[in-house]
């Protein structure tokens, strides 16, 4: 199910349990796109490509407990003077999945600005990998981006790999990247546990940190709740 | 009276035993200054009471009004009445914190407490101790201050309200404003009747809170006990009248297994089933 909503400089598109298997969209000079996923039950599969014209503007987000393996691509094209992304994932892969998300940008004009933020959860044998290339082209000065994973792995069956890559052609730009995979992490266990808060508590407290903040990128409330379930339901 | 009773404590690190047999008591109502030299086991004596699974201990009884302390686990050990304020508070990404405080203080009650004594109740932590009650909204430590995570510390202590406080340097990274903010937090749960477990360095956070004993950890054991006037002493002439008076040699502090970690913000690093690939 797809839900639009369009008004004069935004667009508004939101997928529910569907993503387009290879979709073309452009962003206009000034415009604003909104482009949020939320999967419960179908696939990650798919792939989109997004250009975006001078000072436009493109803001996503996924959201995904997917009970399926696939593979999500989306490249991102920041073509015109000031064009900006920001994009953020949450993923929680279990019950054997192999998931596989690809989210790169790519700067070919100066004073461009791209966030790509991508948390996950892989737990019960789940598998989750988060690779993507945020590359700054020759003559896009003052270009700005960053790339951030993070996977935590609950279980010895589970596993994480998180693979940012920049590539950085030009001089004056501003380009930094963090990646995190591992378990969970033991003195955040205790120091959440040394307050009262039970061992399971605790793991299920921080795993909510790691999915729960994908929430504030999502307005409909029908959705919202069932993320709400989702997240959950899920650990 | 609540009372605290520590046999014969031997804990590790990695294999390298540093508690070698520490024997100590503390009632409440009781404020004791935990001195020695650095990497003496101060912090580790702390880190044991509590439960952290990065000290084993190997050999000894810690007892909490003759309930063994051993056995539990740290939330239970939280439930049953004492706190670690600590050196090094954890940053725990994503995690809001007043959703954790809420955790927290209904982790100590039978039935949650209600959003509107909850707030109340963090309203007023917050302005005592000279937090914006905005930060509330932050996550756990994430991106605070050295001073605004001890001053953290101290919030949880007040709503936790322990039978037993232990603080491990909580004086670092306070500018003098923050440290007598802290000084007075301290001594309203002083009044209340809470017990003092106290690492510090300095003479100045002692002053402020009066301990009513001073206990000095000298290669893992406790070398010497007594009143608050061992503070003063150390104070003005260090830990060499030790081996003089008392003819203990003070180990020169070796590195610390704990101190071997270092992890780069952009770097990759995973370890899973054993395996190490980067």
């Amino acid at each position: 199910m797809v839900k639009t909503v369009s008004s004069e400089n935004l667009n508004s598109l939101l997928y529910i349990d569907e993503i387009p298997s290879n979709e073309h969209i452009v962003v206009k000079g000034g415009e604003t796109l909104k482009i949020n996923f939320a999967i419960f039950n179908s696939s990650i599969e798919g792939k989109i490509d997004i250009d975006v014209e001078e000072g436009g503007l493109v803001e996503g987000a996924f959201a995904d407990f997917s009970p399926n393996a696939g593979k999500f691509v989306i490249n991102v094209n920041l073509n015109g003077f000031g064009a900006s992304c920001n994009w953020h994932l949450a993923s929680l892969a279990h019950k054997d999945e192999k998931k596989v998300f690809e989210t790169s940008v790519m700067h070919n004009s100066e004073g461009t600005n791209a966030l790509m933020s991508n948390y996950g959860i892989a737990r019960d044998s789940g598998n989750l990998t988060f690779s993507g290339t945020s590359h700054i082209k020759h003559g896009s000065v003052n270009a700005n981006t960053r790339q951030d994973a993070k996977i935590i792995v609950f279980d010895k069956d589970s596993d994480g790999k998180a693979m940012p890559i920049l590539r950085i052609d030009d001089n004056d730009v501003q380009a930094s990247h963090a990646a995190v995979v591992g378990r969970l992490n033991e003195q955040h266990l205790f120091y959440l546990e040394s307050r009262g808060i039970s061992e399971d508590d605790a793991k299920r407290i921080i795993a909510l940190g790691y999915l729960k903040p994908i929430e504030e990128f999502f307005a409909d409330e029908e959705v919202l709740k069932m993320i709400d379930s989702a997240i959950e339901g899920g650990i | 009276m609540a009372t605290l009773i520590i046999k014969n404590l031997h804990a590790s690190v990695k294999g390298k035993e540093i508690l070698k047999g520490v024997n100590l008591e503390l009632k409440e109502g009781e404020t004791l200054a935990l001195l020695g030299p650095n990497g003496h086991g101060k912090s580790t004596l702390l880190a044991a009471i509590m439960g952290n699974p990065a000290f084993e201990v190997t050999e000894g009884e810690i007892y909490l009004d003759g309930e063994d302390v051993l056995a539990m686990t740290p939330d239970l050990r939280s439930k049953a009445g004492i706190f670690l304020g600590m050196q090094y508070p954890a940053e725990i990404p994503g995690l809001n914190s007043a959703d954790f405080l809420k955790s927290a203080m209904n982790a100590h009650r039978e039935k949650p407490m209600s959003l509107f004594t909850f707030y109340k109740s963090l309203q007023d932590a917050y302005a005592e101790i000279g937090i914006p009650f905005e930060m509330s909204k932050r996550n756990l430590n994430e991106g605070f201050s050295g001073g605004e995570k001890k001053r953290n510390e101290i919030l949880q202590m007040k709503l936790l309200a322990p039978k037993f406080a232990m603080l491990d340097e909580i004086d670092s990274g306070l500018d003098v404003d923050a440290l007598q903010v802290v000084a007075s937090a301290i001594r309203k749960e002083q009044e209340r009747g809470a017990g003092f477990l106290v690492i510090s360095h300095y003479a100045r956070l002692y002053g402020l809170i009066n301990p009513t004993r001073a206990a000095v950890l000298v290669n893992g054991r406790i070398a010497v006990e007594g009143g608050p006037e061992l503070i003063e002493k150390i104070d003005k002439n260090g830990y060499e009248w030790i081996k003089t008076e008392l003819g203990i040699d003070i180990e020169k502090e070796t590195d610390s297994p704990m101190n071997k970690v270092s992890i780069g913000a952009c770097a990759t690093k995973v370890k899973i089933n054993g395996k190490d690939s980067k």
